[in-house]
């Protein structure tokens, strides 16, 4: 038979993890991780709900700020990127989840509308490997240093990015 | 015998769906594969941006049309986070009770696909049978077999039909009875075992990085569960364990999703005794504010999320949606390479692949 | 009287009847052509002549009986796999007699079918496999006889047709070159791969398959059926053999590629397998001669095994032949619909480490028996 534990156990252990103040909840050991790293790239701190974060960073620290979430804040899932198109930016959203604290960090990087582009994360996080070329199939946003950007869901040779606003089908 | 490679689909009886797997293979065993999928893209990322919010639930159904209940609840829940709106609980245990029964009968359509590719035939009548009962439980519900257009903003559709309580609890009843027989049927088969066990092994650092999520991830020792890890609707106050197996193989993979439907039976025992009295349907605005809503669920294929950005309007500005199958796809050829092309089979027909909701 | 006899009287008064004819037409014709006719009207009475065509008379019977309990072995196995699985079966074609008939409507419409030649295969190749499997199967269920008086390798020694057993058994071992043949010729990867499987599959599974029917060689002191059969007079070698019983059954499950050996042809990995290119009557043929074979390998274990046609003789000899094949398929089929479908190198591992050495097994309790002299 399968275990049926408790789930109220940590699901992993064992990661090196940032040091932590007495008393304190997970949610702000990870936003002073961020502020203590990335003094003044990471803004705008909002605690959505019970478990789910949301902050702003500049997007030249995004790679660097992935690699200090996953090597040792303990966010082993990267849960989705999405791209979003405003007038004068484009918006991209990532979702990173913690299994040990039960967190999901909402990360939103702006690129400007002439040059949508920023690093890949998938030599850190696996997962991100298809969901930024669907990103870049749908929206146009290109990744620096990505295993095989090409398009994903529609044909290799089709030539617009239907998701963007100016694509009227 | 030369390395070459084979196109397994996209017009291939086994694969469910119509998606493409090119492997390489030297003789019988695997040494390398890509997934191709993008054949059933329907564009509804960008079709949902020109209708309104309600007009998109029986869209929402239509992602992924083997657990469709799940994707329109997820979709309910997203724009509630965006709207601010309270569900009523009345409706939130009616929400479970139906998420549960659509769980089960997923999952038996999985059984019945697994069993009939491996060759068990059987497999396959008995379990679409079963599936019968709670899709029939379904049907009076909401009046649809497949696709239910059930979940409103802040409540559901209809009330439960009258007698509602006593047929879900025999029906209940019929499922466990008839999951010790599969028990038996399967793992008394020394044939399935010898499929299944050691075959498409994935390690619990790799499914974590990988992004795979739901049973298969479960299957490899992470015991994550949304449900019970980051609650939503009225979970918190259910009383289930996730199941988890350590092996991280076929074999696992089964067992999680067998022991999952045990677990679904005790859920909707509970919800339907716990219900409260009450309304079930309320007014939500029409104009969503600015900005953005965050839904997460437990899809009974992974963990499903969808993202709605609001414009004041009534209609979304941008809606994302995250298929779990369509990460978990990208990480299969780590669980391919090395074994025989027979094993394709059992390794992809384990992880329960919906194509609908891959490519959206 | 035997079958032989039969025929060869139905064809002798044919040809007296043809010759009737012939000899008036002979005798009033110029004296020139009279002596032809008279010399043509001779030579077709003669024995040997007669003969000819009485073998080909009951070639053509035993055939036919062959094709009739091949459509009844695939209604039995549709019907059987419908009762295991709580269904009908072939219900409305023939809705009277069961669903008989709705073998016959599948035949139909694969002959009809168009037989499309792909244009890159090797054509000879491609055109002779199904020759060589279909002629090599039927050649070996010639070589069975239903009894003593019914069949038509039939001699007059006591023991039968010296080698009979061996020659059934080297027609039915020809399959997995056949089977190469149409694989690698339908130039496609599939049925190259799926050719391969199947005749590795069969050849591995021809050594414990020759090693139980060895035994009862050993038993039974002779190659002939009727000798095999007779030496079963007194016990049934499925008794002191049982293991040797089970073997068999296993071995001819995996040379007839039944499920739970079936991987090569399954469709869900890869397509049709070897037959893939194959369409129309073609593909017909291969699945007919599949369960061909199956008749075979049932009357060949009835044979060795089962005691061929010895039974009560309230019904004909050649009744129980049948009764016990069929008996035998019933087995097969019942190991079919139970099991699921075992992997190539998994089957491969059964057949050399476990199959092997239990028929050595058997091979060496057959040799004990016949050394504490009980038979």
């Amino acid at each position: 038979m399968a275990e049926r534990g408790k789930s109220t156990g940590r699901p992993e252990e064992g990661l090196e993890r940032a040091p932590s103040r007495i008393g304190e909840d997970p949610e702000e050991r990870v936003i002073r991780a961020l502020l203590d790293g990335f003094p003044n790239t990471v803004t705008d701190f909002k605690k959505l709900r019970k478990g789910v974060l949301r902050a702003k960073i500049e997007r030249r620290e995004l790679y660097k700020a992935c690699k200090l979430l996953k090597d040792s804040l303990g966010f082993e899932h990267l849960s989705m990127i999405s791209a979003v198109e405003y007038d004068s930016r484009f918006e991209l959203v990532y979702h990173i989840v913690s299994y040990q604290e039960r967190l999901l960090l909402e990360l939103v990087t702006t690129t400007p509308k002439d040059d949508p582009s920023v690093d890949s994360i998938s030599s850190i996080w696996g997962g991100a490997n298809w969901q930024e070329r669907e990103s870049y199939d749908l929206m146009g946003i290109k990744f620096n240093n990505h295993p095989k950007l090409e398009r994903i869901l529609l044909p290799k040779d089709y030539v617009y990015h239907p998701l963007r606003k100016d694509f009227k089908g | 015998m030369a390395e070459m490679w084979i196109n397994m689909g996209p017009q291939h009886p086994m694969t469910h769906g119509l998606w493409n797997l090119r492997i390489k293979v030297d003789g019988e065993t695997i040494i390398d594969a890509e997934p191709e999928v993008g054949y059933l893209h329907r564009g509804i990322e960008k079709l949902c941006e020109g209708k309104t919010y309600t007009q998109i639930i029986p869209i929402a159904d239509r992602l992924c049309y083997g657990a469709s209940l799940s994707w329109s609840h997820l979709y309910c829940v997203a724009v509630e986070d965006l709207l601010g709106l309270e569900v009523l609980p009345r409706a939130e245990y009616i929400r479970v009770a139906a998420l549960e029964m659509q769980r089960i009968a997923s999952h038996l359509m999985w059984l019945a696909a697994y069993a009939a590719d491996l060759g068990a035939m059987i497999g396959f009548i008995y379990s679409m049978r079963d599936r019968e009962v709670f899709i029939d439980l379904l049907q009076a519900l909401s009046g649809s077999r497949i696709t239910y257009n059930f979940p409103r903003f802040g409540g559901v559709a209809h009330d439960i039909p009258p007698n509602f309580e006593r047929d879900s609890l025999r029906a209940c009843d019929y499922m466990e009875k008839r999951l010790k027989e599969y028990e038996d049927l399967y793992e008394g088969s020394k044939v399935f075992m010898l499929r299944n066990e050691g075959v498409g092994l994935l390690k619990k650092e790799d499914a974590m990085n990988l992004g795979v999520t739901g049973p298969s991830l479960r299957a490899s020792g992470v015991r994550y569960d949304l449900r019970k890890d980051m609650p939503y609707s009225v979970y918190q106050e259910l009383d289930f364990e996730p199941a988890t197996h350590k092996d991280g193989d076929c074999y696992a993979r089964f067992k999680v999703r067998m022991d999952e439907m045990y677990e679904s039976c005790k859920i909707i025992r509970q919800a339907v005794t716990k219900m409260p009295k009450g309304k079930w349907r309320t007014l939500a605005p029409r104009n969503a504010p600015e900005g953005t809503g965050l839904g997460r669920v437990e899809d009974p294929r992974g963990e499903g999320v969808m993202y709605v950005v609001g414009d004041g309007t009534d209609r979304p500005y941008r809606l994302k949606i995250r298929s779990p199958i369509f990460v978990t796809v990208s990480a299969a050829p780590k669980m391919l390479i090395g074994y025989k092309i027979a094993d394709v089979v059992a390794i992809m027909g384990g992880l329960d692949m919906c194509i609908g909701e891959s490519d959206r | 009287m035997n079958l032989f006899e039969f025929c060869y009287g139905i064809i002798h008064w044919l040809v007296d009847l043809v010759n009737h004819l012939w000899y008036w037409l002979g005798d009033h014709l110029p004296w020139v052509f009279g002596d032809f006719f008279n010399w043509a009207g001779d030579l077709a009475v003669s024995h040997g002549n007669i003969a000819l065509f009485a073998i080909l008379a009951e070639a053509v019977i035993m055939f036919v009986i062959a094709l009739v309990n091949v459509l009844n072995f695939i209604w039995i196995d549709r019907k059987w796999m419908g009762r295991m699985f709580d269904f009908y079966g072939p219900y409305y074609v023939g809705y009277r007699i069961g669903g008989w008939l709705q073998n016959l409507a599948d035949g139909i419409k694969l002959f009809v079918k168009e037989i499309i030649t792909p244009a890159k295969v090797d054509k000879l190749g491609f055109l002779i496999a199904p020759v060589i499997l279909v002629s090599s199967s039927v050649l070996a269920l010639s070589t069975i006889p239903f009894s003593p008086r019914f069949g038509v390798f039939t001699s007059d020694l006591d023991t039968g047709v010296p080698a009979g057993l061996l020659i059934a058994f080297a027609f039915f071992a020809i399959a997995p070159f056949s089977i190469l043949i149409a694989g690698w010729s339908s130039n496609n990867k599939y049925t190259l791969i799926g050719g391969m499987r199947s005749a590795a599959q069969m050849m591995s599974y021809e050594i414990p398959l020759l090693l139980c029917v060895a035994s009862v060689f050993l038993l039974s002191g002779s190659f002939g059926f009727l000798g095999v059969v007779n030496a079963q007079h007194d016990i049934w070698f499925v008794i002191p053999l049982f293991l040797g019983f089970i073997v068999f059954i296993t071995c001819l499950a995996a040379e007839v590629e039944i499920q739970p050996f079936d991987l090569p042809e399954a469709e869900a990995e890869l397509v049709e397998g070897w037959t893939t290119e194959y369409g129309g009557f073609r593909f017909g043929l291969f699945m007919m001669t599949s369960y061909l074979r199956g008749y075979v390998g049932g009357a060949l274990a009835t044979a060795l095994f089962l005691g061929g046609w010895q039974g009560p003789s309230i019904i004909p000899d050649e009744f129980w032949f049948l009764i016990k094949a069929y008996l035998v398929f019933l087995i097969i089929e019942w190991m079919r619909w139970s099991n699921m479908r075992i992997r190539v190198d998994q089957i491969l591992n059964i057949g050399w480490k476990r199959l092997m050495p239990l028929a050595m097994l058997n091979l060496l309790i057959a040799a004990a028996f016949k050394t504490m002299g009980w038979f």
